[in-house]
């Protein structure tokens, strides 16, 4: 889940080039990578990919700080 | 409120009075870490030391490279206090922005945090003109020194820089007709007068709990950093995270007792589309004030709904006079059409003139003349901009009085109440950022594969504002359009990139041969 979920934000929605590949530990929101719209339509892109919706009391920083915060929570959402 | 006899008329005095009267109480806190007054002061003493031993001179230009973060605060007074003026440079904007700004204005010395180490040594390694880099230590070529070695200076020897009204104290650098970013140049007599007016105006008291969301380099930012420590109140610095979030962004506005909140309309109605304002409780905000873009009344509606309590205020202001009109209401106003501008605040007057410079009839529209108290220096290193800015009311042979010209196109109501209705040239705002259309039209013009560019905003009917290019291709040329992208994205802030571009065949014209906008927003939508 990690790599499909890094190949979108790496392709469709940086804010800047990153110098080295976005690792799934990097801070999305605190780095500056994602700004708001950024991060509105990664969740698009999760929700029509894994057919789910995310609830917006799910959308806080604790589920979406790193690429690996998101495939946990998408994990838990699923099982 | 009493300042008893001390006189104010830096910035510094600022944190120098609150120093004195509120010692421990909170001047600023970010995420977990906050500083007192008290802190404060100390600690930008003992940058400003640092400075000015390193050799730093009154004027000199000192970059700010930061993150939203505590260490803002310290870096901008310690800046201020060793006499040198501070320049905001967004980390994430493109290095070759960053680089012009640096060499631009000569900045010699970058304040950052162990944060933006990474970005910074990148920086670094092109960058020949920086001598001292402080926040983290390094063993590279250029000087560092980490926040720890500047917070354990004594300050026995330490002697005050006199530092007078008219000094210069910052630059904040928007984009720029011709391509360059330009640098509009505050005084401490500018940036003083907007903390005493707005201060007043909003009847800041040291109870209050003011949340900065704008970074640094958008100058909603000098409410949090000048008006709030002007007036010893406390001054929250919103992290990065939530900016991005609104649910945990609305937790913390709850949690941390915002009594007044400044942000562009955007954050707000992202705020009450998340539905996290119906989960906290939010009866500590009086005020909510918004500037930056117009707020969609529907939008606006919702939050007066949630927050009846509050005062709200439509600020407006472009940065070269920071704020100048206001226009103030309770929750139980009812809008029709518009929220207007309102009125210019004290010390502040204005004029509307047609195209020939002329004043127009009341009611009429014209460009929005200002002069006040807040008005900004010039434009930095461009004397001829600064000039083109100006309108002199010539009172006798020898004697002048110096109005901005906005570019904003307004007209007086019925009411007396000022109506802003749209840049006079072809300057928009997005999301708050004000972004010169030409200038992305420029950058893409300069793609060998781009025969013909127009760039315009597209609203969506959700209230989103979508920064459109359609272009026409060279013959033969097969670019992808991510390519054209990642182009604008190297020599462009990001908030100026386009967030779509069409390729068409060709352009619809008017009769004299221009490029039909009309026509060709009709086209983008329908596509």
């Amino acid at each position: 889940m990690n790599e499909k979920l890094i190949k979108y934000i790496s392709e469709q929605l940086l804010n800047n080039e990153l110098e080295d590949d976005l690792e799934a530990e990097d801070d999305l929101l605190g780095d500056g990578i994602l700004d708001s719209l950024g991060m509105m339509k990664l969740i698009l892109y999760i929700e029509t990919e894994y057919e789910m919706k995310v609830p917006p009391q799910d959308m806080i920083i604790e589920n979406f700080m790193t690429v690996q915060h998101i495939s946990d929570y998408l994990a838990k959402q699923r099982s | 409120m009493e300042f008893k006899d001390k006189m104010i008329h830096t910035l510094p005095n600022c944190i120098e009075n609150s120093a004195r009267l509120f010692p421990n109480k909170e001047a600023f806190r970010c995420g977990k870490t906050s500083l007192s007054f008290q802190e404060l002061d100390i600690k930008t003493n003992q940058l400003a030391k640092h400075l000015v031993d390193s050799g730093i001179q009154k004027g000199d230009r000192i970059g700010i490279y930061m993150n939203r973060c505590i260490e803002t605060s310290i870096a901008i007074y310690g800046i201020l206090k060793a006499g040198a003026v501070y320049v905001p440079i967004d980390p994430i904007s493109p290095r070759t922005r960053t680089k012009f700004l640096i060499e631009n204005c000569g900045i010699q010395f970058l304040i950052t945090v162990p944060k933006q180490k990474k970005r910074a040594a990148k920086l670094l390694v092109e960058d020949i003109s920086l001598k001292q880099v402080i926040g983290f230590s390094d063993d590279s070529d250029i000087k560092h020194f980490s926040w720890e070695s500047i917070f354990s200076i004594t300050l026995e020897s330490y002697q005050r820089v006199n530092i007078l009204s008219e000094d210069m104290a910052y630059i904040i650098f928007t984009s720029g007709s011709t391509g360059d970013p330009k640098g509009i140049m505050h005084t401490h007599k500018s940036g003083l007068a907007y903390a005493q007016l707005s201060a007043s105006l909003y009847k800041l008291r040291p109870q209050d709990r003011v949340a900065n969301h704008a970074p640094l380099h958008f100058d909603i930012s000098t409410f949090g950093y000048f008006s709030a420590p002007y007036a010893g109140a406390t001054t929250v610095i919103i992290p990065d995270a939530p900016i991005s979030l609104p649910v945990s962004l609305g937790a913390l506005i709850a949690e941390e007792k915002i009594s007044i909140w400044y942000s562009v309309p955007l954050a707000l109605s992202q705020l009450l589309l998340s539905g996290v304002l119906d989960q906290h409780d939010y009866s500590a905000i009086r005020w909510v004030l918004f500037a930056g873009e117009n707020f969609t009344l529907k939008y606006l509606k919702g939050i007066m709904e949630k927050w009846p309590q509050a005062k709200y205020s439509n600020v407006y202001g472009p940065t070269e006079v920071n704020q100048c009109t206001f226009y103030n209401f309770n929750a139980k106003e009812i809008f029709k059409d518009y929220v207007p501008i309102g009125d210019v605040w004290d010390n502040t007057e204005y004029k509307i003139i047609d195209e020939d410079d002329k004043e127009v009839h009341k009611g009429e529209t014209g460009q929005l003349l200002i002069r006040s108290s807040t008005m900004m220096l010039g434009y930095w290193n461009n004397k001829e901009l600064t000039e083109k800015s100006i309108y002199k009311q010539q009172i006798s042979n020898n004697l002048e009085q110096v109005y901005y010209r906005t570019g904003d196109l307004v007209r007086q109501d019925n009411l007396d109440r000022l109506v802003f209705l749209g840049r006079k040239d072809r300057q928009v705002k997005v999301r708050g950022y004000r972004i010169e259309l030409d200038e992305i039209e420029a950058v893409l013009n300069d793609h060998p594969s781009i025969k013909e560019c127009t760039v315009c905003v597209l609203e969506k009917d959700n209230d989103q504002k979508i920064l459109t290019a359609a272009i026409i291709l060279t013959l033969g040329a097969s670019t992808e359009t991510n390519e054209l992208i990642t182009h604008c994205r190297s020599k462009l802030p990001t908030y100026a990139v386009p967030q779509r571009i069409d390729v068409l065949k060709n352009f619809p014209r008017t009769s004299s041969g221009k490029i039909d906008l009309t026509q060709i927003r009709k086209t983008l939508i329908s596509q």
